[in-house]
């Protein structure tokens, strides 16, 4: 009995094994998201230098 | 003990000098205002200060100094934020074209023109970004 189901087993694994394949793509996945960062790093840097700016007066003559 | 006292009269005199030093060079000249108001002087994308007509050999060095104690501002300000001088130099720049310049004065944009601002906002470089 218990080898019926085994070799039943076997047969199903062979069978799938036969149309289904998984296989690992050859590069990496790649996400992209050095354009957001990139963004926010602009916004960040505008808004201390208009702070360095206000807090530094005499260097920006107007 | 008479020794002492003179030198510590030496410290503060050498202290107030240096003081009024500072204070002379962090006051606006002038001249410089009026330089900037008729466009010969004027802020650059670059973060700098230039000359953009003829101006007297005192205004010029006026801008010099400005632009020494803004590198040295820039310097400090740049490692704090990780970045390259010239970034951070460049992004003051964005600002001042953006928020400082007034019409009539002048600014000068990468492409190496000088320019004047009329009534509408300058177009910045597009490496002011967003």
């Amino acid at each position: 009995m218990i080898w019926r189901r085994l070799a039943l087993g076997g047969a199903i694994l062979s069978a799938l094994g036969g149309c289904i394949q998984v296989k690992a793509p050859e590069k990496p996945i790649e996400i992209n998201l050095n354009v957001n960062v990139r963004q926010e790093v602009v916004v960040r840097l505008q808004r201390d230098a208009d702070q360095f700016i206000n807090q530094n007066p005499e260097l920006f003559p107007q | 003990m008479k020794t002492l006292t003179r030198i510590s009269m030496l410290g503060l005199a050498a202290a107030i000098a240096v003081g009024a030093a500072g204070y002379a060079s962090a006051q606006t000249s002038p001249a410089l205002s009026a330089a900037i108001a008729s466009g010969n002087v004027g802020e650059q994308a670059d973060g700098y200060m230039g000359v953009k007509g003829s101006v007297s050999a005192d205004v010029r060095a006026q801008v010099e100094q400005l632009n020494i104690r803004r590198r040295a501002a820039y310097t400090d300000q740049a490692a704090s934020h990780g970045v390259a001088l010239r970034e951070w130099a460049a992004t003051i720049g964005c600002q001042t074209l953006k928020n400082r310049v007034r019409p009539g004065q002048a600014y000068l944009l990468p492409d190496g023109v000088w320019r004047t601002k009329g009534a509408d906002p300058i177009a910045l470089p597009a490496a002011c970004g967003g």
